[in-house]
This record gives structure tokens, C-alpha cells and sequence, in this order.
């Protein structure tokens, strides 16, 4: 008989994770945890194959259609693995008052992938996203969950140096507005 | 309430949809999301109009009066109203006539054809399209969008049975409602978000014993029966409402033929019966009528060979056989689903032939008429408290669906001008559900316990213990002890609860089949339970027209001339109409002593190998005729336009006899049974309305139930009724793709033990049929039992088989 | 005797920031941080008070909902049905977001506690013994400073069972979205609260009568919240006492685009535009043409001494034909092509289009953006304004929810005022301006 090879489940040995995930939720709610087990499966694999939408509809008994149904509404879920660092370009208005489609062109040009691309080596990937709440410090980059405020053209490059050399640099704080102030007493205080 | 709907004024009930409001006025609008029996979600905007309505004064609790009219001042919604969603309000106004609706209508149109492919000319949905009539009724008739449209998969195959075209739908909605909201198996979904967005599924064929219901209302050709799609438009097709004879339940259908052939069956609308649904066994089942080798003249046997011939030879030939005999000798056996007009005949027939052999098949120990108060369908939609003993999803699937009705708590709809409300108010997109209300209890673990507050998996068997228990306890004559409960799958508490709730409720209903039919024991115990907690009862008889027959008492004079003894000698000669009684070796062996064997049906099988002359019978769907549905109800059969040579119903084989016979027999025809009938029941069928006719109930009491001591039903191995009828799947290939050979289900404990793997193909002889299934292990039977589906030759029972007796194909051919 | 005199301007020596008063400060999410600085006073007041007392108070202050619609947050709260033993919910709207709105995001990551603390004063003043926080997935880091101040208010016994020894129980539930903008209209929220598509649900039933699990639920935005522990600390009357007759208090504003100090700025409401955007922050780099006064949705306005002086209350902005929204401003200048920023927010509401309804997937995700697209790469034709206009019309007011109306702020109020910059594009196949680089060194 030929053996399928069989893929260990995901929470299989995060039961203690699981379990915490599924008690936030009261009784009847069960099924709220279907965002937060994505989240994890996400985080964790890079995307949400087929097998993990089964796996999580079978945990909260529900029909992975469901499953699918919910993950696919959103725009962080993804279907296809992503790179390990995964530039996302904010490109609605005041990120593009800012610049961020050059941002945009000159991170195509180095990297040498668009919009919802991953390279070769599974290192980035590429994607546009709409407003990520930075207006204020625009133009935003958020790799994985880390935001890059205020990207000049120059810390753009540093960051992207970084990310080649497999470092994810410490983000730095951007607040503005009546922030300045403080802002500034900060920096200082740190430099 | 007072509602003015453009100029007519009219008085409607509180919670009626601005919609229904509409279309009782005699007005339309039109609609795309809102769907009877869903709930309205307002998706679509189709429906828009322009609503307004008078206000009280805050303070003075007075109308506000408009100081021109002198009329209470009507205050108008700033934006139009989804007319779906909105209920109406005393005094409301509500315009679909203005500039503006127009306007607004003939944007949504060009809005919903932005990204419909408009592919018309080669849509089966063409000239039966609600989006090509709205278009047509509502649209400005040309678009203004320049663009590329969406393009996705034209031909995706949800299932064998339904193909999806992504590229038509125009997320309506109705089908990922339907399942969520009917069947409550949420197998369909939107994928994707916005503009992407689409229907698909990652289920593995639609799991669901009802999935045709969607091509049905899916209101363009984006979803389609697969088994019909490029066989025809809908103008084409002769439509012909009849009803299901699949089960006991009588769906309504409509039968869509042509050049000969039913291309499709589709649900038709029984707001008593089946609503808007059928089940894909009901719907998907036809294919076989049109199977080549369908027998379509009469043949006789000369020579040891069948020979083409007439029905006027046919009868003389009959006739001379039985003349020689002596007429008493002479058996009949009509199948469960034979028309009352049918039965008629056969009654007739016996009568000419003095034979007191006469039966219906299959017919279980008990009678399917129950002692007590009936209960109706819409009884069991409306229900507060639900017993079922068995599967009836797989028995009566309908049923089911009845029951999930009852769920959600909210009665029918009651009818409105137009008929069923486009949108009743009362119900909501994923409802919770009343799952305590229902309990399940089966000896093995079947699809509806999913929904049931309450299931209990009872040894295979106990039935008449399970019940004497309750009864016990419900007429206080002792307690439930511990251990009884347990022997039984539950616990004293379980079993107090259900006695409780049934009691305790305003219309709790019992709902039992084959497997308590199988003993009449049983049967007392549901009845006398039933009246000691004042139950209404639905009992679920093996066929169509079980219920029907039993009434027309077309039964032996006698119990010793019983199908199974007729098949064991009693009789000389034999008439079997749609049973292939010579499966079974034992008769079959009797059958070759006949002096005349005569075989009505539609195909060839063991029985017609052996028979002396066979005729050929028409199918359910080529009928005219009465049955009478597990509810009492009598429902009309109409024939479709099919080719079948010169079949003929059992009336017809009479009319022939009769001739030959010289003389002109009651039931010759389905007027001249119609005719006993009406002084029989006061009742005139040829004028049956759609709904049918629900004979008034004759509550008899209970007779008194008492436990023998000795009571014993045992075995190993339960042959189950199933929504797919396996006798004719041979000749349903895409059924047959969808369900596959009948399965021998058993535990996986067993399975290992026995060295049997899922796909396994088996042979065992089983009461003497040969048999043939598919092993396939589930968690769902308990160790120890086996399930196999019943046959209408080998009907619902427990019964012991050896698993050693199990012989794998591959070994079985070698051996044999 | 006659009323106080109401602060209307950030200059008012009266005024002082309290909401945003430690964003921006080191460890400013720390439960000794907020302690410090007297942080859950306001609970502990609060604690000791009657529900309707609560409920009052913030009837009182005029505190009208910061999240958008503007509805007045006592009134919401009175809407709950009577206390009937059902389980009932305080839901906290932090999905922020509406393009040019930014304010929540720094509460949650540096003033996580100031929300916990409002969240419980709601819930206490509601009956509801849960709250949630459904912060947009992308706010990873709000999140975890979210995350880490419940488990400290857990520990400290700020949130937990029988409060401030009150009897009262109170603990959060934090549920993080994952990238739609959608789920920041309340009943999508809720849809994706429980693990459903965020499609909008039907209204009514309202929240108050079923809402998350079909209970009893009321949704607030996060600064609607966090208002709440002023006023308690405060009192009604310092809180009314900011502001105008229809928009009292303070409210953070946000500012965006060509502008020196781009950010948030907490102001009383009623100061205008030009107080925020040349005292406060810095006046624009460039020429500027448009304002868009309070977030992507609303229609932008003329950039001109008309609208500078305009007050930034909910009453005067709609005399002038737009909205205050979130408060999010976002200033457009002259060099950028108006059809190109319009079809930027075009393509974010088609982007964003759950799909439930015709008018907005079809109209807008389906043909609007296409139309835009058309017109920005140069290919636009003659009648193409009138088509855009005719469509929203027949989209206006007739979607399931506002998100198609959201939508149509940027196109109708572009076509209005700058309809010569679409004609000129149409005709010419270029725009009019064509500054191309944005991006700064
Ligand atoms: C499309 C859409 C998006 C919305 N997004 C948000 C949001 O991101 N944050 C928010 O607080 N309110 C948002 N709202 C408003 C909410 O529906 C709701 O009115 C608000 O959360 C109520 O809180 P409040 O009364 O405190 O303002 C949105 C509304 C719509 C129609
Ligand atoms: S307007 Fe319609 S499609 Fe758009 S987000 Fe609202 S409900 Fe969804
Ligand atoms: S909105 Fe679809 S029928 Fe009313």
C-alpha cells in the first residue's frame, strides 16, 4: 500500500498555544478563534496552505470552505509562501504624497519583483498595501510586522542593506504632530 | 397595518416586507438576493423604492399633519429603501413608479451587468433567465462600460452534479444562504473579497444530499444541473408537474422532457409538503427512464425464449394460463409506490380472479397508518419538541429538512396574494438555532444527530426497550434505572430530559421509521409513548405510496397469502409488477414451479429470466395517478411526455385482462378507478389541487402496549433505507459517480479485525440475495454492527450475517 | 447667568493637551508609567458611581463619537436594553483605518492603558463585563503593547474580577484583524469578530440589541473611549466647556500631506484649519490646492481663506459641503494631479469593497477604478465626466452600507471644484500637472 506522506499538524505541538487562543473566547463564540489561528499559521509558515485551513475548520468544526471563506476576505493571509522579509509599500495618498510609488519603482528595480512577487531565493517579496495608518510619518515600508516610518530615499537603501545582510534593523520612532517635542527630548536623550 | 403602495391602498400584517407589500398590490419591482423562504439580506439593490411615513409628534403623541392635505405628513427615507428589508410601518408610502426609482433601477441593472458575460445565446438558463427578464423589463438597453469584463472559470465543476459558471454570477447569495440556512451544511462559500470575490468550495464534491435545490433559484445560468446543461432551453422542454415517488414524502416536482426523454427534474413549490426542495436522489434520479435497454412491448415466452408481441396477445395468453388454473391460485403483488388508481386495479383483478393473494411490497410488521394523532408535515416545521427514532435523512431526506425548519424556530410563512412572501422579515442570515428541541436517537451515529441537542446511539435492535422505557416512566410505573439506560446508549438523565421536553411542549411530534416499523411492538410502544405525552406522530413508511395502499387495503385476505409466502408456494400463478422478487434464490426456486409467472416493469431483471410472459410498466414519471404521502396527504401524478413504446401502469394491464376476459373491471383506466374512488372517499382525484389533499385524520386510540418478556430483535448487520434508490443506480451514472456502489459500512475496529479495507469490494449472500458492496469504514458504526442499504426486494431489517462470510471480489470470482 | 466662555482655539491659555499629553514619551505603555502620571483614577471614580450616573456625565459633556459618524456617545450607551442576566459587550473600534486617519494608532501603541482604563469605565457604565478590542492586523505593534498592558492591568487587579472592590467584573478580549478596511464599520466588525466574512450585517437589529453573538453590544472608537477618562477625571463641564454648540470638547486631529510637522494635534474643537495647519503644523511645503478636511472619504474643499477659517466642528464643515469624519486632514498640493489623487482613493475604496452589494462591487470596484484608470494613464474621452457623475448618482445613497458613499466624497467633490484639471487630462492626454517625484533624500 503506498503511504501518502502525511503533514504534521500545525497546533499538533502547540497545544498549550492552542488552548490559550480558544479560551479567549467564550464557549459559543468558538469560532471567533478562526482569525487568530490563521495568524499563527501565517506568521509561522509564511501562508495558509490548504492542509492548515482543514486543520483549523477541523479544530473549530467547521467546513474548511468556512475557513477559506474568511481567509481569503482578508489581505494578510496568504495563499502562496511569502519571502522571509515581506516589503509592503503603502501606496495610498499621503504615502504617495510622500513618494512612496517611487519607493515602490526603485524597490522593483533593486529587487527585481513586483507587486505580490517573491524572489527567487524566498528572501523578499513585494507588495503594495493600502493605508497603514502612517500618514503622518508617510511614506511607511512595513516589513513583516515592523514599521519604517518617514523612508527617505537614503534609509530606504539602509534598510534594504540590512535586510540583505539577514538583519531586521530596529525601527525608529516617528511620531510628529505635538510629538516633536518629545520626540526630539527622546532622540536626544538616546544619542 | 395601512400601507399605500402607488396609488392601491392596502391592509397588511405587522412585519411584512415593503417588497411583499409591493407584489400584494399588484405592483413589481424587481429583485435578484431576496428569495422565498431565505432571509432577505439586501444585497443586490435591486428592490429600491422610494418609502416614506407619517410620524407622531413627540410630545403629543399626534400624527403630524401636512398642512396643504390636511393628511398625516409623510416624511420620506433621505436615500430609496431596499424594499426587501424594510418593514412596513402603519401609514407608509411607498413609490417604485417615480422618475427616481427608474432611475436607480436602471443603474443597478447596468451596475449588475457590468461583469455578466452576457452570453445568452449559448446559456441553458436563456429565455428562463431573471436577470434577461429584468434586464429586458428594467434596463436602459445598451451599456455605457467599455472595459474588459471579469473573467473566471466558465465550467466549474462544484460536484458531478452542478456546474458553476463564475463568470455569470451575480452574487446574489441565494446558494451560500441555502446552505447555511435549508440543509444547515455550509459547503459553499465566497472566496476572495470585493470584485474578486466568488462562489466556491473546498469540500470534495458538495458533501450534502441536497444540492440540486440551487440550480433551481440561482436566478442566471451561473450554477446548472450538470446531468441536463446543453440538453435543451427551458422553451423547449415540456414541463409537467407531478410528484416524487422516491420516498414516502411526495415531493412536488416538475419533470423537464423532451423528444421522448426527462432531461431534468426540478423541484416544484409545496408550501405543505416540500416548499421549494427536493433532494438530489428525488432530483438526480430519473436517468434510468431513458436507459437504453428499457423494455418497451410485451413479451411472451415461446419456446423457453421471450418473444416480442402485443398486449391483446399478451392477456389472451394470460388468460388461457389462467382459465386451465383455476383463477384462486393466482397471486398479485404490486410494489409500494403503485398508484392508488393502480390499486384499485389490482383489487379488481382479485376480485375477478377470486384470489384473496393479493400485497404490496415492501411492507414492514407494522402498520405505516399510526394509532394516535397524526402529525402533518408542516406539523414537525413547527414543532417544539422533535423525537426522531432512525435516519430519516436518508429515509424520508425531507424530513430533514422539515425539521431544521423547525430549528430555527419561526413558523411557515403564511401566504400572501403572490404566494409565498419574497421576504419574511422573521428570518436572518445564520440564525441560532433551537438545537435542543430535537433529539436524535439511532443505532448508529446518522447525519441529523449533527443538529440535535440531544442524540443517543442505541444498540441496533432495542427499539421496543428504548421505547418501553420511556413509556414506563412516562405513565409513572417506574423509574429509568441506571443500568437500563445505559444498555441502551444513554443515561437515566438523557431519557428524563426527552420525557420532559416532549410533555412539556405545545406540539411535540415523533417522528419514526423502517426501524421501528420492522416490529410491530415497537410500533404499539411509539403509539401508546406518543399518547402519553401527547405527541402528534409521523411515521415514515418504506414507499411512496405505503401509506396509500395499506389504506386501499390492497392486502391478502389472509396472512398465510403474504408477499413472502406467495413467493414460498401459496400461489400458483403470479403477477409481480416492479419487483425483482427472483433476487432472492428461495423464491426464485418457487418461481420456476409456476404454472404462470407475468412480470410488469421496465426493465429486465432475475424475475423476468423466469417469467412466462412480461409487460412493460410504466415509470413513476409517466403516471397518472394518486398516492398518499407519509402524512395522509393524497398527491397528484402526471404523466411527462416520455417514450416508452407501449408501456402501461397496472391499470392499463388490467384494462387488457378485463378485455380478454370479457368484461370491464373497476381501475381498467385511472377515470374508471377515479370513479370508485370518489364514492369510496368523497373525494374527487382528478381534481386534486397541487398542495393535494390532506385526509382527515382518524385518530384511533392506541392499542395497549405491553412488553413481552421474551421480546428479542437481534443481528449483526441492519440494512438501512437510503435517499438513493441502488436498484436503479446501475442506470444513473452520474448518481452513481456522486454515491458510488452500495457501501457495507462498518466500524474500523472491525474492519481491521476482519482484514477489510475502504474500497474493498464484498460478496455475501444475505437471506438468500446475493449481494455485492464497498467496504467503507466509519467512525459512524458502532463495533459490532454493519450497515448495508436496504433494496426494495430486501426492505429495512436487522439481520445476522457471518463477517467471515465476507468473501472479497477478487477471491469471490476465483472462486466462483 | 450667562455661559462660560468656550475654548475654541489651542491658543486659549485654558487649554491643555490631555488625551495625547504621553504619547511619544519613553515607556509611556507602562503600567508604572500611567500609575505615575495618574493613571486609573478615573476608574476607580468611575467604580464608585452609578451606571446612569456615568451615563450622564457623558450625556453632559457632548462627547459625540470620534470615530467617524459623530453620534453622541451617552446616547449610544443609553440604547443598551435593560440588565437581563445576558452576557453583554463593550466593543472598542480599533481598526483605524480610514486613509489620513492615525490618532488610535498612537493611544494603542503608547497610551495602551488611557483605553483599557475608558474601556472599563464603558463597560461598567453599560453592564457589559467583557470588552473587546479588535485592533487592524497591521497595527502589529499596538498590538503587543495592547497585549502587555492587559496582562499587567490583569495583574494589578485593573482588570479581572470585582474591581476597585466594586463588585464589578471587567476583563478584554483583544482580536486582531487582518487588513480590511471594512471591519471598521461596526457590523462588519462584528462578522469578523466572530469568525465570519466582514460583510456589513443588516441594521436593525442595532448593535445595543444584538450584536457580537447576538448580544446586547455597543462599539466605540478608541479616543471615543479615551475621552471618557478625562471627562470622568474632569467633570462634564470642563470637557463642554471646550468647543463649539454642536461639537464640544477636544478631539485629536490629524494632519497629512505637503505640510512642514505632518501628525496628530490635540485641539478643542472648533479651531479652524488654519490654526492647524500654520500654528500648529508649520504651514505647507508647497502650494497646496485642496484640503480634504477629515479623512479619504470626505469631499475635499477648495484650499482657500473661505475654508482655512472654517472651524473644524461637525456643524461648519457641513455647511460647507463636507464632513469633519475622522479629523484626519490631508492637505493636496497644486503640483499633484487631481484625477491621479482621486483615482488613488478610488482604487483604495475598490480595493476595499467587501463585494456583499452591487452599486459599490460592480460600480465602483468593477467599473469606477477602471474609469479613473483610464483617465489617469491618458486615455480618457469626451463624456467621461458625465458617465463618472451619472454613476454616482445612481450609486449614491442606494449601497448596502457607506463605504460606496465613502467613496464618491473624493469624486464628486474633485469634479466640482476641479473639474477644469479633468477636462484638461480628457483633452490633452497628459494632466495638468505633472510633478512625478515625491520622494524625499
Ligand atoms: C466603511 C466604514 C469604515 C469605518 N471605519 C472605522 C474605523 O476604522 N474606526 C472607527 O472607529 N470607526 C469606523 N467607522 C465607524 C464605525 O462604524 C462606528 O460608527 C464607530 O466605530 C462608532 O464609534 P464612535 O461612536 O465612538 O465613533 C467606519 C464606518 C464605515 C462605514
Ligand atoms: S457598500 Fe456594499 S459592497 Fe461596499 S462595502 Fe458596503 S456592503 Fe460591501
Ligand atoms: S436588495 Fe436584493 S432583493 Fe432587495
Amino acid at each position: 500500500m503506498i503511504e501518502l506522506e502525511t503533514i504534521r499538524p500545525f497546533f499538533e505541538d502547540k497545544k498549550e498555544l492552542l488552548a490559550e487562543i480558544l479560551n479567549r473566547y467564550p464557549d459559543y463564540g468558538r469560532r471567533s478563534a478562526v482569525m487568530p489561528l490563521l495568524w499563527e499559521v501565517q506568521r509561522s509558515e509564511r501562508h495558509v496552505s490548504e492542509a492548515r485551513v482543514e486543520e483549523i475548520a477541523g479544530i473549530l468544526g467547521l467546513h474548511a470552505t468556512e475557513v477559506k471563506g474568511v481567509m481569503s476576505f482578508y489581505s494578510t493571509y496568504h495563499e502562496q509562501p511569502l519571502g522571509k522579509y515581506h516589503l509592503q509599500v503603502c501606496s495610498t495618498l499621503s504615502c504617495s504624497l510622500a513618494g512612496s510609488d517611487q519607493m515602490y519603482d526603485w524597490l522593483v528595480e533593486e529587487l527585481g519583483i513586483v507587486n505580490g512577487e517573491t524572489d527567487r531565493d524566498g528572501l523578499f517579496s513585494l507588495q503594495k498595501v493600502e493605508c497603514l495608518g502612517s500618514c503622518g510619518t508617510a511614506p511607511v515600508l512595513q516589513v513583516n510586522d515592523v514599521y519604517y516610518e518617514r523612508m527617505t530615499r537614503s534609509r530606504c537603501k539602509e534598510v534594504l542593506a540590512a535586510l540583505r545582510r539577514d538583519e531586521l534593523p530596529e525601527p525608529w520612532l516617528e511620531r510628529g504632530g505635538d510629538n516633536v517635542s518629545a520626540e526630539k527630548a527622546q532622540i536626544e536623550s538616546e544619542s | 397595518m395601512k400601507v399605500k403602495v402607488n396609488d392601491a391602498e392596502l391592509e397588511l400584517k405587522a412585519g411584512t416586507s415593503a417588497i411583499d407589500a409591493i407584489f400584494a398590490a399588484g405592483y413589481d419591482v424587481p429583485y435578484f438576493c431576496s428569495q422565498e423562504y431565505m432571509s432577505p439580506i439586501g444585497a443586490c439593490r435591486m428592490c429600491l423604492a422610494k418609502i416614506g411615513a407619517p410620524r407622531k409628534d413627540r410630545d403629543s403623541g399626534e400624527w403630524i399633519i401636512d398642512e396643504q392635505t390636511g393628511e398625516p405628513k409623510i416624511f420620506f427615507f433621505p436615500n430609496l429603501m431596499a424594499s426587501c428589508t424594510t418593514a412596513i410601518m402603519e401609514g407608509m408610502v411607498i413609490d417604485t413608479l417615480s422618475k427616481e426609482v427608474k432611475d436607480a433601477q436602471n443603474g443597478m441593472i447596468e451596475f449588475t451587468l457590468v461583469n455578466h458575460p452576457l452570453d445568452c445565446p449559448t446559456c441553458d438558463k436563456g429565455g428562463a433567465c431573471e436577470l434577461q427578464d429584468r434586464a429586458y423589463e428594467y434596463g436602459a438597453g445598451q451599456s455605457r462600460f467599455v472595459f474588459d469584463k471579469r473573467h473566471q472559470e466558465k465550467h466549474h465543476a462544484l460536484s458531478e452534479l452542478i456546474t458553476l459558471d463564475r463568470e455569470r454570477c451575480i452574487h446574489c447569495k441565494r446558494c451560500v444562504r441555502y446552505f447555511e440556512e435549508i440543509p444547515g451544511d455550509e459547503v459553499l462559500d465566497f472566496i476572495e473579497r470585493g470584485v474578486h470575490s466568488y462562489i466556491g468550495t473546498l469540500e470534495d464534491g458538495l458533501p450534502s444530499n441536497f444540492t440540486g435545490n440551487i440550480t433551481d433559484f440561482c436566478p442566471v445560468g451561473a450554477l446548472l444541473d450538470s446531468t441536463s446543461r446543453f440538453r435543451g432551453r427551458n422553451w423547449e422542454y415540456d414541463h409537467t408537474r407531478s410528484s416524487c415517488l422516491d420516498c414516502a414524502v411526495g415531493c412536488a416536482i416538475t419533470i423537464d422532457a423532451r423528444t421522448g426523454r426527462i432531461e431534468r427534474i426540478k423541484a416544484a413549490r409545496n408550501t405543505q409538503v416540500n416548499n421549494d426542495w427536493i433532494c438530489d436522489g428525488g432530483r438526480f434520479g430519473h436517468e434510468y427512464v431513458d436507459a437504453d435497454e428499457r423494455l418497451k412491448t410485451p413479451l411472451i415466452r415461446r419456446d423457453g425464449k421471450l418473444t416480442p408481441s402485443t398486449w391483446e396477445e399478451a392477456a389472451a395468453f394470460i388468460n388461457d394460463k389462467l382459465a386451465d388454473l383455476g383463477a384462486k391460485e393466482t397471486g398479485i403483488i404490486l410494489r409500494a409506490d403503485a398508484t392508488l388508481e393502480e390499486g384499485v386495479a389490482a383489487k379488481a383483478l382479485a376480485a375477478q380472479l377470486e384470489t384473496g393473494q393479493l400485497d404490496h411490497f415492501p411492507r414492514l410488521a407494522a402498520s405505516v397508518i399510526p394509532q394516535g394523532v397524526r402529525a402533518t408535515l408542516n406539523d414537525v416545521a413547527t414543532s417544539d419538541a422533535i423525537l426522531v427514532l432512525g435516519d430519516v435523512s436518508e429515509e424520508a431526506p425531507i424530513v430533514d429538512l422539515r425539521i431544521k425548519e423547525a430549528l430555527k424556530g419561526v413558523t411557515p410563512p403564511e401566504l400572501m396574494p403572490h404566494g409565498v412572501p419574497l421576504a419574511d422579515l422573521r428570518l436572518k442570515e445564520r440564525m441560532p438555532r433551537q438545537r435542543e428541541i430535537l433529539t436524535v436517537a439511532s443505532p448508529y451515529r446518522c447525519d441529523l444527530m449533527k443538529h440535535a441537542g440531544s442524540t443517543l446511539t442505541y444498540p441496533a435492535g432495542t427499539e421496543v426497550e428504548l421505547l418501553a422505557s420511556l413509556l414506563q416512566a412516562a405513565n409513572g410505573e417506574g423509574e429509568i434505572s441506571e443500568e437500563a439506560a445505559m444498555r441502551l446508549g444513554s443515561s437515566p438523565e438523557q431519557l428524563n430530559d426527552l420525557l420532559k421536553r416532549l410533555s412539556g411542549a405545545k406540539n411535540p411530534v415523533i417522528i419514526y421509521g423502517a426501524f421501528v416499523l420492522a416490529a410491530s411492538e415497537a410500533s404499539n410502544a411509539v403509539q401508546a409513548l406518543a399518547k402519553a405525552v401527547g405527541a402528534k406522530l409521523l411515521a415514515i413508511g418504506p414507499m411512496a405510496n405505503s401509506y396509500g395502499l395499506e389504506a386501499l387495503a390492497v392486502l391478502p385476505s389472509h396472512a398465510r397469502y403474504s408477499v413472502q409466502e406467495m413467493l414460498r408456494g401459496s400461489a400458483k400463478a403470479l403477477i409481480v409488477s416492479g419487483l425483482d422478487v427472483a433476487k432472492d434464490a428461495e423464491a426464485a426456486k418457487a418461481l420456476k414451479e409456476l404454472e404462470l409467472l407475468v412480470v410488469h416493469d421496465s426493465f429486465a431483471n432475475a424475475t423476468t429470466e423466469l417469467a412466462h410472459v412480461v409487460l412493460p410498466a410504466k415509470t413513476a414519471y409517466e403516471k397518472e395517478g394518486t398516492v398518499v404521502n407519509l402524512e395522509g396527504r393524497y398527491l397528484p401524478l402526471k404523466p411527462a411526455p416520455v417514450e416508452n413504446g407501449q408501456s402501461e401502469d397496472f391499470c392499463g394491464l388490467v384494462k387488457f385482462l378485463g378485455e380478454t376476459m370479457g368484461t370491464r373491471l373497476e381501475g381498467r383506466s385511472v377515470r374508471s378507478a377515479r370513479r370508485l374512488l370518489k364514492k369510496r372517499l368523497q373525494l374527487d382525484l382528478s381534481e386534486l389541487s397541487e398542495e393535494g389533499y390532506l385526509s382527515p385524520a382518524k385518530a384511533k386510540a392506541a392499542s395497549k402496549f405491553k412488553l413481552k418478556e421474551s421480546y428479542e430483535l437481534e443481528g449483526n448487520l441492519l440494512l438501512t433505507p437510503s435517499m438513493i434508490r441502488h436498484e436503479q443506480l446501475s442506470r444513473n451514472a452520474h448518481l452513481h459517480a456522486v454515491y458510488g456502489d452500495a457501501a457495507l459500512r462498518l466500524n474500523p475496529a472491525d474492519a481491521v479485525a476482519q482484514d477489510l479495507n475502504d474500497g474493498d469490494v464484498v460478496a455475501f449472500e444475505l437471506q438468500g440475495i446475493e449481494r455485492q458492496a464497498v467496504i467503507k469504514r466509519s467512525e459512524a458504526v458502532p463495533v459490532g454492527l454493519m450497515l448495508l442499504p436496504a433494496l426494495p426486494e430486501q426492505p429495512a431489517a436487522l439481520l445476522w450475517l457471518e463477517p467471515t462470510k465476507l468473501i472479497k471480489a477478487a477471491v469471490a470470482e476465483v472462486l466462483a | 447667568m450667562e455661559a462660560p466662555q468656550q475654548i475654541t482655539s489651542r491658543k486659549d491659555p485654558r487649554f491643555k493637551v490631555s488625551m495625547y499629553e504621553h504619547v511619544g514619551v519613553k515607556n509611556s505603555w507602562t503600567l508604572s508609567y500611567y500609575l505615575g502620571h495618574g493613571g486609573y483614577q478615573a476608574a476607580q471614580k468611575a467604580l464608585t458611581m452609578q451606571p446612569s450616573e456615568i451615563i450622564n456625565e457623558v450625556k453632559a459633556s457632548g462627547l459625540r463619537g470620534r470615530g467617524g459618524a459623530g453620534f453622541p456617545t451617552g446616547v449610544k450607551w443609553s440604547f443598551m436594553p435593560p440588565v437581563d442576566g445576558r452576557q453583554r459587550f463593550l466593543v472598542c473600534n480599533a481598526d483605524e483605518s480610514e486613509p489620513g486617519s492615525f490618532k488610535d494608532r498612537y493611544i494603542l501603541e503608547d497610551d495602551p492603558h488611557q483605553l483599557i482604563e475608558g474601556l472599563l469605565i464603558g463597560g461598567y457604565a453599560i453592564g457589559a463585563s467583557k470588552g473587546v478590542i479588535y485592533i487592524r492586523g497591521e497595527y502589529y505593534q499596538g498590538y503587543q503593547r495592547l497585549k502587555q498592558a492587559v496582562a499587567e492591568a490583569r495583574q494589578a487587579g485593573y482588570l479581572g474580577s470585582n474591581i476597585f472592590e466594586s463588585g464589578f467584573d471587567f476583563d478584554v478580549i483583544l482580536h486582531r484583524g487582518a487588513g480590511a478596511y471594512i471591519c471598521g464599520e461596526e457590523t462588519a466588525l462584528m462578522n469578523s469578530f466572530e469568525g465570519l466574512r466582514a460583510n456589513p450585517r443588516l441594521k436593525p437589529p442595532f448593535p445595543a440589541q444584538a450584536g457580537v453573538y447576538g448580544l446586547p453590544t455597543t462599539i466605540n472608537n478608541v479616543t471615543s473611549l479615551a475621552s471618557v477618562v478625562h471627562i470622568i477625571n474632569n467633570g462634564a463641564d470642563w470637557f463642554s466647556s471646550m468647543g463649539t454648540d454642536d461639537s464640544k470638547g477636544n478631539k485629536l486631529y490629524q494632519i497629512s500631506g505637503s505640510v512642514e510637522r505632518p501628525g496628530v494635534y490635540e485641539m478643542p474643537m472648533g479651531a479652524s484649519f488654519r490654526e492647524l495647519i500654520y500654528d500648529l503644523a508649520g504651514g505647507p511645503t508647497m502650494a497646496i490646492k485642496a484640503i480634504i478636511p477629515g479623512g479619504s472619504s470626505t469631499p475635499m474643499l477648495p484650499f482657500d481663506d473661505e475654508h482655512l477659517d472654517t472651524p473644524m466642528d461637525y456643524g461648519s464643515i457641513a455647511t460647507k459641503g463636507s464632513m469633519l469624519g475622522t479629523g484626519g486632514v490631508i492637505l493636496i498640493p497644486t503640483e499633484k494631479c487631481i484625477v491621479n489623487a482621486t483615482w488613488n482613493l478610488v482604487r483604495f475604496y475598490a480595493h476595499e469593497s467587501c463585494g456583499k452589494c452591487t452599486p459599490c462591487r460592480e460600480g465602483i470596484a468593477g467599473w469606477m477604478v477602471k474609469i479613473y484608470q483610464k483617465l489617469v494613464k491618458g486615455f480618457g474621452q469626451e463624456g467621461d465626466i458625465e458617465l463618472i457623475e451619472d454613476m454616482a448618482d445612481k450609486i449614491r445613497g442606494k449601497a448596502f452600507c457607506p463605504l460606496a458613499d465613502a467613496c464618491l466624497g473624493p469624486v464628486q467633490s474633485s469634479i466640482e471644484h476641479f473639474r477644469g484639471e479633468y477636462e484638461y487630462l480628457i483633452k490633452n492626454g497628459k494632466p495638468m500637472y505633472s510633478k512625478s517625484d515625491w520622494w524625499s533624500e
